[in-house]
């Protein structure tokens, strides 16, 4: 088995040889059983490589991957106690399940674009007199946002007084930047209706804001 | 991997990318496996859980630019491997392993046992010096080029030629029985 030839194994294999060099290496195996088992073994290795199982971590790195993603303010959906605070007409889950839902419809077709039909329970889809086909639960969750949204508002804008003017300076001023990126991201929509990505930003600019007015009307509460 | 799991990762990342963190869930436990090899083997096992928790934290946040024209999971060790190789650098650890080392090569040791070439190989591969076990990792396991790897690991393309066939042989020959 020359050294000569043992080298030029991998490249064989991997169709780097020239012409010349391929045919000689082949003339050789034809003569040399030592080297047709290494030939042999390095395809079977080769082979075996790309399908590698891997192995689990020692320890679950789910839940720090989770609070990584929350501290970062990037996770959508967090898991939600019982309200507290002032009583509201919705509880926090319905909030979030409604801002989520309401992020869909905001695209049009985007999130049945990203479903597929087989997805969709029986019953659940309801006609937009100039729009897409859009699921019941959807247009309900639209709705209980609009109330949620103007519960929370109607609360703060009684509150308001009782607050220093520091803290309604920025409420105010945050309510202002999250409207104005609804704003931007619901245009930018009505030109690309199925991209996930505006769709995923109008989802956390509601949660935003519906967080934001939640705060303020907590904050009211205290006073 | 089962051909059903494409599917399965197409739908968690269509339901992943709209916030479902259940669904990213999912996709965490189906591929995390063979992501903490690939920081075992790159990043010599050190900050390997660290690795891996970047690495899916910047899958999601990535997520939205995934266009599916490859799957999930090669694009996922795309950025896996792109990640690493840029903790290897910020680290420091030094190109030099790519020059062979006789002396490591007389450390390495046959495995003990054998259940199966796929596992018996990720278990040698951790036996493989650093600049051949890269390359290997890279183009073997992962089916980059020459040219890639050497471009991601700043060597000529020769070199990882040289070191794909050395870490072959050393392969072939801790798995000898």
């Amino acid at each position: 088995m020359p050294d000569l030839f043992t080298d030029q194994l991998s490249a064989y294999l991997d169709s780097e040889l020239d012409e010349l060099r391929r045919r000689r290496l082949e003339t050789h195996l034809g003569e040399c059983a030592e080297c047709r088992a290494v030939l042999g073994d390095l395809r079977a290795l080769i082979a075996a490589a790309p399908n590698y199982r891997g192995r689990e971590p020692l320890r679950d790195l789910w839940p720090a991957i989770e609070a990584g993603l929350e501290e970062l303010g990037i996770l959508p959906i967090t898991p939600a106690g019982p309200p507290a605070g002032p009583p509201t007409r919705f509880s926090w889950p319905q909030l979030i399940a409604a801002s989520l839902l309401m992020a869909a419809i905001g695209g049009g077709a985007a999130w049945l674009a990203l479903r597929g039909p087989s997805d969709r329970p029986a019953g659940a889809t309801a006609l937009a007199p100039d729009g897409p086909t859009i699921p019941r639960s959807i247009a309900y969750a639209e709705a209980q946002y609009d109330v949620a949204v103007a519960d929370l508002t109607s609360i703060v804008e009684e509150g308001r007084s009782r607050l220093d003017t520091a803290t309604v300076r920025v409420i105010d001023e945050s309510l202002r930047k999250i409207d104005l990126a609804l704003a931007e991201a619901r245009a930018a929509i009505q030109r690309d209706s199925t991209n996930v990505y505006l769709n995923r930003q109008v989802a956390a600019n509601m949660r935003r804001k519906l967080t934001l007015l939640r705060r303020a009307a907590d904050a009211i509460a205290r006073t | 991997m089962t051909s059903a799991l494409p599917d399965l990762d197409q739908a968690d990342v269509a339901l992943a990318v709209t916030g479902d963190h259940a669904a990213f869930e999912r996709l965490y436990r189906r591929h995390v496996p063979r992501v903490m090899s690939l920081a075992r083997w790159l990043l010599d096992g050190g900050d390997a859980d660290d690795a891996v928790q970047e690495v899916f934290i910047r899958v999601w946040q990535k997520l939205h630019t995934f266009a599916g024209q490859s799957s999930f999971g090669t694009w996922l060790h795309r950025v896996a491997v792109n990640l690493m190789l840029r903790l290897c650098k910020n680290l420091g650890l030094s190109r030099q392993r790519h020059a062979a080392d006789p002396a490591e090569l007389e450390t390495i040791s046959a495995p003990t046992e054998r259940p199966d070439l796929r596992v018996a190989i990720e278990r040698a591969v951790e036996q493989l010096p650093r600049g051949a076990r890269e390359v290997f990792v890279l183009h073997d396991m992962e089916g980059y080029k020459h040219e890639e790897v050497a471009a991601m690991l700043e060597v000529d393309p020769g070199t990882s030629r040289s070191q794909l066939h050395r870490a072959r042989m050393l392969l072939r020959q801790l798995l000898a029985t």
